[in-house]
């Protein structure tokens, strides 16, 4: 039962530095820290073998958002010539 | 158990939300709305409608890329 409690601590203390921070670029890493705590709070809610795929499509749907945000903010790929 | 654990994301939708509404540049917004959206998905798990959450998951960043074509930056 602690590991859940942990996870929603860490969930909530990214989301309150995603609110103090004033750049964009350090507020990124946060978005990946939230992911990964809901994805762990996802596996461990229900005792059930479908809530194993569900965290699944969740890690790598999140995870796959905050990289196209932080792709996009950096400008994405540069063409020479 | 599942009280606190509902309270914390109920927490999480709610700095979303104050986030979105308060932050000016669109990127900050789109990282308020992926807290927003992570927050959602405790409750749809707790009621068991994991094919919901499944869904969800996959759908969601689709509508993230598309407003980030949006406001993508153009090289001057």
């Amino acid at each position: 039962m602690i590991a859940i409690y942990l996870c929603t601590v860490i969930a909530v203390y990214a989301a309150l530095r995603i609110i103090a921070e004033r750049n964009t670029m350090r507020k990124l890493p946060f978005v990946n820290v939230i992911s990964f705590a809901v994805t762990a709070i996802i596996a461990l809610l229900l005792p059930h073998p479908l809530t194993i795929l569900a965290a699944a499509a969740f890690f790598v749907g999140s995870t796959f958002e905050s990289n196209a945000i932080a792709s996009t903010w950096s400008g994405g790929m540069k063409r020479n010539g | 158990m599942d009280e606190i654990v509902m309270a914390a994301a109920a927490i999480l939708i709610l700095i979303g939300m104050t986030a979105a509404i308060f932050s000016r540049d669109p990127f900050d917004k789109l990282i308020s709305l992926s807290i927003l959206i992570a927050g959602v998905f405790p409750f749809i798990v707790n009621r068991g409608l994991l094919d919901v959450a499944i869904a969800l998951a996959l759908i969601a960043p689709l509508s993230t890329v598309f407003i980030l074509m949006a406001c993508q930056r153009r090289a001057p």
